[in-house]
């Protein structure tokens, strides 16, 4: 028993020396966590070349991987829908978002018409914070900063360009400070024109001439580039596009010369081996690689329609008024060119087919085109018009035109030219980025090509109001910025 | 040591049960200590004893008496030592005349009762007479020593021993064990511990007392579990409540959590969905943070245990249980890993005091789960099998093919559409396969179909437990299977060991308790709940009547397609291909030492060790895709795995001391807590056939969806003093600092305190005096501060991760922003007041108990909302603003009728709660303006004012804010109706009664609440089509818009959006009353006696029949009101009404 009692004792003892000993441990050692190991703490991402590198890889992949710039909720879908480029299939539901665009008729509840508004402002914050990141970085290879520099600049007047052409005035936010974004305004949208060009021109400078691989410094050899990260060109082919919805023609002619006189561009063909839309193509400024199993580009998936016909996995195919747009003659639309069709129980369909490969697990050999020289060509021929300059625009109008298989333009005069080449980028450009959508805005005549008793929107079977040329700002926005105000008619 | 109990074993199982007891003995050993086997390690017994010793000592020759009989000794050690050292010399001798031998010529005399042998001095035989003779004589006063043991012979350390009417007492040592000197021999004695009945006895000049103290039936000496300690409801500062096991066990439950459902007051309990380990959402006195955080803190056994699964973020169908900042928090409830059955006591803790020593982790609220324990005394053996059926509660009615197909055709003629089985139709024909393909003479009810099915549910369970005073073991097993009511064969199949050893040292001096329980759980479900609505093509309340049948002639899912092969329906079975499986081993375990250094003072420690491996899959195979899409489609698999583990250590010094009528608790502790938490979800594609979805490495393409590790540190130091006046007062003091993680160094540490009294009133004899009727008085409050860190892991740091597609962009790595961060994040504050009221009547027999809790959070943590111009939707911050919760809380619970065979109780509880912002600076320009009011709860809806059917249009219109009815209102002005989905009062009433060996219980849970109007719902306007989603509820045909001058309340059909359904899903008339009375809970069994039980050596045979969920009114008109949703009204498949009948046999 005695035994036993020390033995206690001692028990009693080295208990309570661990006890006192865990109490005197030092507290903050107690709840001190190393950085998680699954992610990168904000300020060393841009300690190294590699890092830093993955942020601006990042915002391309998620573009290709998902969104607003790629397939079923892409800008070549929806805002081709809110324009006269598409049918959408009887069948879809009402409650389906395309059914609101389509229909010209989004409302803030239910909520359609806000799709692109959080994703671009998502993609604005990763600009804002990487171009903070990279300012006050002094780890990195000079080179490596500078193109990352040009990069994050260009992204952030790309995304600037859609939200001001979609929504008007938006709110400008520059910095990744979200108690001072919180409660931003919107901005004139000359204001955030003024910034996009601001941004392109200083990415213009920031950026090389050719295409960089994945380490932001090696150039892939001039004969075999992957244009898939933006250079110097991809700048200069959205400013032009800038100046020229700004109305700046000089600046547009000017930027568009720089890519279209640099020899490493030429138009591709229609189809073939040369076409437009493969990966690498020549006449390719900026491309997204397809980053999801077994697919080519999203757009093609959604767009070729299969022998079943539409459905609400096909869900549109051609509009009659674009198709009915095309000259005779106009190769694009033949040939199974640029358009293809497919007949069911008699009724024939018509769909895009600029990109081809709609095959699971085929090899890639499109990437989804984000800018062409094409646009360029009709970018330069529109402000050449506008400047004056009828024979240059006259020129540049017919290298498109001469492509297509179609004889020079009979256009003589500024006027004129002006309608030939809206008419021109139609036929182009259709279901391509909303081009067709933001023309009809920027040149003053969607009221007319939309609203006019038995046109565009008619046909869809909707009812044109003048606001829905804005699209509505997101409610829950509206709601938690008092100084955010809502596009007129919502 | 002055006295000294010997382990009492069973003599028919002694032999076997020593050779078990050394085996755990020396896994014990290793465990802890190789030191501590000796002093247990010996227990041989024989019947009769042999000794020869010569001169020595008594307690010596005592002690070997012991060892060789078993038989349990109660003496003083100073009347041993009186009686000086004796030569003994027996062989083979009886108890009796060894213990002749060794008293022989000795003052000392002994008696046995059962198996105990209590020495005491012989009583000379001139004081004898004296007692009888002549009691008017003052006699000398006398040393008394008192012994107080429970029924089951324990020594109850502690216990009060207070001479009647004198302001004088003591309390026993470690073995029940006190003496009390010069007393006098005719005074009366005070008995008297914590949940045992107090007993007053005579001295009549005896010198040698033993007390057996019985446990208390009074539900006011029920023990209650504190944070580090235990009280009862007499003693008790702070408002808690306790749930035994016995009535868990009545539940035919897989979640302990569902079992608390209408039993506690303050304590709101929803089920996600009615399939097995869905998601719980627990709340305890409201939501203190206006999004997350809101969870109770869990502890099992002593150690913290988590209230959210962090998972892969796998889909899956289980649902969330009331969100988490952490990793997507929807993977069911981390309870359905603990298993009912091996579960004591649930004891809920409410208010600051109870839960103050918790800290932090407790800010709202703690759940004390404490599991089974093995009890000293022979072998016991206990198997319990239950075999039940679970359905739907209720069906909603819905159209059937007639007047479905008549609506179809009357939203067509208001549209002029023509229905054609064109898919691209253009106007005025449109496309609907519904009348055009579908054959219209078919009219299914898929309520039935889909969710009409029985469920299986099957539970076994068995256990073996036993031990001597010493040491005790429980070892447990069980086997849990749950199919579902869909088509399929879908199972949720659990096994469970549970095992338990208590030991304490000879000297009552070492404690040691491990506890461990290990599960392995394996769970089939469909990918998505097939009851869900908005899982288009699957939900089965609206699927079209006139929907094809399920399966072609050849047995393959139907797709039925038009003529241009493209599928007009989603098949509804197609979802139940998707299979889902999750697979979960759960180990929880804990170790408890303690060790009394001094009389009062002991220390101890917690060891806790939590680890949970889940395995999650989910497959998207070919077979559930529409034929047309399958050349285009990836056969998917999504494999998550996570390892969810944590440790605690809480060390913890006690004190305690009775100090005259007074006694003080003092406890100094720390604590503990390390979370690891990693997970990794890869998605695989391009399988060769669907069989082999399973196997990842079957797949051509594997990528990352996500992956994460995050690490939790919680330290706290504290400290509680507790102090009993008279049994009348008492006061309860705790303070503490608490540390985190979860926040940048600055701000990690924070201090917290509360501070509870009460005051007995009955005790007073002014009030024994007036109302002798009144049997029970207390008052009591407590008023603390608590704290929260309930925030994502790291939150405070600028996170970077990888993103990584299928195919790396420039075959390269790249990374993306996942959220926002804020390097000022800092503690939340919850201040919590709490007032009560306790009563007894008539002996207690009616108790009353009221209480008023107020917590008012402050600086809450939460995503804060942000306008999405900032790039994201939220950033986890300090909320400038605060949120009052008050909840008052009423319980009776009645004796009704006590006779010997017939008994009845009851128990109604009652909870008014109330959710209220008081304050939020600046809140009209920040960006909960317009979704918060100060003094409104703060989940509030903000509605319009419905107006009606307009009877030219047929349009739902309102009422805007001029009063002027519009269809088109401003969505930001004009929903100026205010309401709330929080319940207005909550309760249950729970009876139970016995006859003889019948025993009957049943509960009933209400709930005053509102809920999602089916009337108008979903976004879907009446008469359009969308396949697997356009039939409506029976109420659609009440008096609907027709033609104008319809005075209707159901708008114009349409297959188009012309009506706005919107006006009327978002306004008050979206909203309806979704109050309900539910049978929550109804066992009733039979528990056999007779001879012929003890003959075939069975201790305890009850046959029962249980119910869950058996009988429900209501109003409400969606498929359940427990869940009743918002505007729409359709919900999730709710809880099952589960019958099982079951055997529970005890050898």
């Amino acid at each position: 028993m005695k035994s036993m009692n020390r033995v206690n004792a001692r028990l009693g003892i080295s208990f309570a020396i661990i006890f006192f000993a865990m109490c005197s441990i030092g507290c903050k050692k107690l709840v001190q966590v190393d950085p998680p190991t699954t992610s990168i703490t904000g300020a060393s991402v841009y300690g190294s070349d590699a890092t830093a590198i993955a942020t601006m890889t990042g915002m391309y992949a998620q573009m290709s991987n998902t969104g607003i710039f790629i397939g079923s909720s892409g800008i070549s879908l929806l805002a081709g829908l809110s324009a006269d480029e598409w049918t959408l299939y009887s069948g879809a539901a009402t409650t389906d978002t395309k059914f609101y665009y389509y229909k010209n008729s989004l409302s803030i509840n239910p909520a359609y018409g806000s799709e692109f508004w959080g994703i671009l402002y998502n993609y604005i914050f990763a600009c804002n914070s990487t171009l903070e990141g990279l300012n006050n970085s002094t780890a990195l290879t000079p080179a490596v900063k500078q193109q990352l520099l040009g990069e994050a600049k260009f992204m952030r007047g790309f995304c600037y360009f859609y939200l001001v052409n979609f929504f008007g005035d938006v709110p400008l936010a520059l910095s990744s400070d979200y108690t001072a974004n919180a409660q931003l305004s919107r901005t004139a949208k000359a204001l955030v024109y003024q910034q996009i060009i601001a941004d392109l021109r200083d990415a213009q400078n920031l950026l090389v001439d050719g295409y960089v691989k994945a380490d932001g410094i090696t150039l892939y050899p001039s004969n075999a580039p992957e244009k898939v990260r933006p250079n110097k060109y991809a700048a200069s082919a959205l400013l032009a596009r800038t100046y020229l919805y700004d109305g700046n023609w000089s600046g547009a002619d000017s930027a568009a010369s720089v890519i279209i006189n640099n020899s490493i561009y030429s138009l591709g063909a229609l189809a073939g081996a040369n076409s437009v839309f493969n990966k690498n193509s020549s006449e390719a400024i900026w491309q997204l690689q397809p980053v999801n199993a077994g697919h080519n580009t999203e757009d093609a998936w959604l767009f070729i329609i299969s022998s079943t016909g539409p459905s609400s996995s096909y869900p549109v195919y051609l509009s009659n008024s674009l198709l009915n747009s095309f000259e005779s003659g106009d190769q694009r639309k033949t040939n199974g060119n640029w358009i293809n069709s497919v007949t069911v129980s008699g009724t024939t369909y018509y769909y895009p087919y600029k990109y081809k490969s709609a095959t699971l697990n085929a090899p890639v050999t499109e990437y989804t085109m984000v800018f062409r020289l094409g646009e360029q060509y009709l970018i330069r021929a529109e402000a050449r018009a506008q400047l004056g300059n009828i024979s240059g625009s006259q020129t540049d109008l017919n290298t498109i035109r001469s492509r297509a298989g179609l004889p020079a333009t009979t256009a003589t005069d500024k006027a004129s030219l002006l309608t030939a080449i809206l008419h021109e980028r139609q036929v182009e450009l259709f279901t391509e980025w909303g081009n067709r959508w933001l023309d009809l805005k920027r040149t003053g005549t969607v009221d007319l090509v939309m609203g006019a008793p038995g046109n565009a929107c008619a046909a869809k079977g909707g009812t044109w109001n003048t606001n829905q040329q804005l699209y509505p700002i997101l409610l829950t926005d509206v709601q938690k910025d008092v100084n955010l105000t809502q596009n007129p008619g919502y | 040591m002055h006295f000294t109990a010997l382990c009492k074993i069973p003599l028919t199982a002694g032999k076997l049960l020593s050779r078990q007891t050394v085996l755990c003995m020396k896994l014990t050993a290793v465990l802890i200590l190789a030191a501590f086997l000796h002093v247990n390690a010996r227990t041989v017994y024989a019947q009769n004893v042999t000794l020869k010793e010569r001169n020595v000592s008594l307690v010596n020759v005592l002690n070997e008496i012991q060892k060789q009989t078993g038989y349990h000794f109660l003496y003083t050690y100073e009347l041993l030592e009186k009686a000086g050292k004796v030569d003994i010399d027996v062989k083979n001798a009886s108890l009796q005349d060894a213990l002749e031998k060794c008293l022989a010529d000795k003052p000392l005399t002994y008696s046995i009762v059962e198996k105990t042998v209590v020495i005491k001095p012989k009583i000379p035989a001139d004081i004898q007479p004296a007692i009888s003779s002549s009691p008017s004589l003052p006699l000398p006063n006398i040393d008394v020593s008192i012994t107080v043991v429970t029924t089951d012979n324990l020594p109850l350390e502690g216990a009060s021993v207070i001479i009647k009417g004198m302001n004088k007492g003591v309390a026993t040592d470690l073995q029940g064990h006190t003496t009390l000197k010069n007393v006098d021999p005719n005074a009366t004695l005070v008995i008297s511990f914590t949940g045992y009945v107090s007993q007053e006895l005579k001295i009549n000049n005896r010198v040698v007392i033993m007390v057996r103290l019985s446990v208390s039936i009074s539900q006011l000496d029920e023990v209650q579990l504190t944070a580090y300690n235990k009280t009862t409801k007499r003693f008790s500062t702070s408002n808690s409540n306790t749930v035994k096991g016995e009535d868990i066990e009545k539940q035919p439950v897989s979640n302990p959590l569902l079992a608390l459902e209408g039993r506690v007051p303050g304590l709101f309990i929803t089920q996600t969905n009615g399939m097995p380990g869905s998601g719980v959402t627990v709340r305890i006195q409201g939501q203190n943070s206006i999004v997350y955080g809101n969870d109770p803190l869990y502890v099992i056994d002593g150690v913290p245990y988590a209230s959210q699964i962090p998972g892969s973020g796998v889909p899956n169908p289980l649902g969330g249980s009331g969100g988490s900042v952490n990793l997507p928090p929807t993977l069911g409830s981390p309870l359905s890993y603990i298993n009912p059955s091996d579960i004591e006591r649930i004891d809920v803790l409410k208010d600051a005091d109870a839960t103050a020593i918790y800290g932090s982790r407790a800010a709202n609220g703690a759940i004390l789960i404490t599991t089974k324990k093995g009890k000293a005394g022979e072998t016991r053996v206990d198997v319990n099998i239950q075999n039940g059926w679970g359905h739907i509660t209720r069906t909603l009615p819905v159209l059937n093919t007639q007047q479905y197909l008549a609506m179809r055709r009357e939203a067509l003629k208001n549209d002029n559409l023509i229905a054609s089985a064109n898919p691209a139709a253009a106007a005025p024909f449109v496309y609907a396969p519904d009348l055009t393909i579908w054959d219209t003479t078919r009219n299914t009810d898929w309520q039935k179909v889909l969710i009409g099915g029985t469920s299986q549910y099957t539970n076994l369970n068995a256990s073996v437990s036993g031990g001597t005073n010493n040491f005790q073991y429980l070892i447990s097993g069980t086997y849990h299977k749950e199919t579902t009511v869909f088509p399929g064969d879908f199972n949720n199949q659990s096994g469970t060991l549970y095992f338990n050893i208590n030991s304490v040292s000879a000297n009552q001096k070492f404690h040691i308790q491990l506890s461990a329980s290990y599960s392995i759980n394996n769970n089939h479900l469909p990918k998505a709940d097939p009851a869900s609505n908005g899982t288009a093509g699957s939900d089965p309340l609206l699927l079209e009547p006139d929907a094809p049948a399920l399966f072609k002639p050849d047995g393959t899912l139907n797709w039925a397609p038009n003529s241009t092969g493209t599928s007009t329906w989603t098949n509804p079975l197609a979802i139940n291909y998707n299979d889902f499986n999750d697979i979960t081993n759960n180990l929880t375990s804990s170790v408890v030492l303690s060790y009394k250094i001094l009389p009062g003072l002991e220390i101890k420690s917690n060891f806790g060790y939590n680890h949970m491996q889940q395995y999650d899959f989910d497959a998207s195979p070919l077979i559930a895709v529409a034929p047309e899409k399958q050349p285009t489609t990836n056969r998917t698999g999504y494999y998550g795995y996570s390892n969810a583990s944590s440790w605690s250590i809480e060390p913890q010094l006690t004190y305690t001391k009775n100090i005259r009528k007074s006694k003080l608790d003092v406890l100094i502790a720390a604590s503990i807590q390390q979370n690891n938490n990693d997970a990794q979800y890869f998605q695989g594609s391009g399988y060769p056939s669907d069989q082999v979805i399973s196997t990842i490495t079957s797949a051509t393409t594997v990528f990352t969806v996500g992956t994460s590790a995050n690490v939790y540190k919680y330290a706290a130091a504290f400290g509680q003093i507790n102090y009993r006046i008279d049994d009348k007062y008492i006061v309860n003091l705790t303070g503490r600092r608490d540390g985190t993680s979860r926040f940048g160094p600055n701000s990690q540490f924070h201090d917290f305190g509360s501070a509870g009294a009460a005051w007995i009133l009955s005790k007073e004899d002014f009030f024994k005096k007036a109302l002798p009727i009144i049997s029970f008085v207390k008052l009591r409050a407590n008023y603390g501060t608590t704290g929260s860190d309930q925030i994502g892991d790291y939150s405070y740091l600028s996170r970077i991760f990888t993103f990584n597609p299928a195919i790396p962009y420039q075959g390269s790595s790249s990374l993306a922003f996942p959220a926002l961060f804020n390097p000022y994040l800092q503690w939340e504050e919850t201040q919590k007041l709490s007032l009560g009221l306790d009563l007894g009547f008539f002996k207690d027999r009616i108790l009353i108990s009221a209480s008023y809790a107020r917590n008012r959070s402050s600086n809450e943590l939460l995503s804060y909302n942000l306008p999405l111009i900032t790039g994201f939707p939220t950033v986890s911050s300090n909320f400038p603003a605060t949120v009052q919760n008050t909840s008052i809380e009423l319980s009776i619970n009645t004796i009704n009728i006590k006779t010997k065979d017939f008994n009845w109780s009851s128990s109604l509880n009652l909870t008014i709660p109330q959710n209220k912002l008081i304050a939020f600076p600046n809140l009209a320009t920040s960006s909960y303006s317009s979704t918060l009011i100060i003094g409104q709860p703060t989940s509030i809806k903000k509605l319009f004012h419905f107006g009606g059917v307009d009877p030219q249009t047929g349009q739902y219109f309102v009422i805007d804010r001029f009063g002027n009815p519009t269809s088109s209102p401003n969505f930001s002005l004009d929903n100026y109706v205010v309401i709330t989905t929080l319940p207005k009062y909550y309760g249950g009433f729970q009876n139970s009664l016995s006859y003889k060996g019948f025993q009957l219980d049943f509960l009933f849970q209400f709930t005053n609440q509102m809920g999602g109007n089916i009337k108008y719902s979903g976004n879907r306007v009446p008469g359009s089509f969308f396949s697997g989603a356009s039939n409506e509820p029976l109420t659609v045909l009440d008096n609907h818009w027709q033609k104008p001058g319809d005075i209707a309340s159901i708008g114009k059909y349409s297959s188009t959006s012309a009506t706005k359904s919107s006006n009327a899903l978002l306004s008050d008339a979206g909203y309806t009353d979704a109050s309900y009375i539910r049978l929550k809970n109804l066992s009733l069994a039979y528990q056999f006696s007779g001879k012929w039980l003890q003959k075939s050596h069975i201790k305890n045979l009850r046959l029962y029949i249980q119910g869950q969920n058996l009988l429900t009114i209501t109003h409400f008109q969606g498929l359940d009101p427990e869940n009743p949703g918002n505007s729409g009204g359709t919900s999730n498949l709710p809880p099952l009404r589960v019958l099982t009948a079951g055997i529970q046999v005890s050898l």
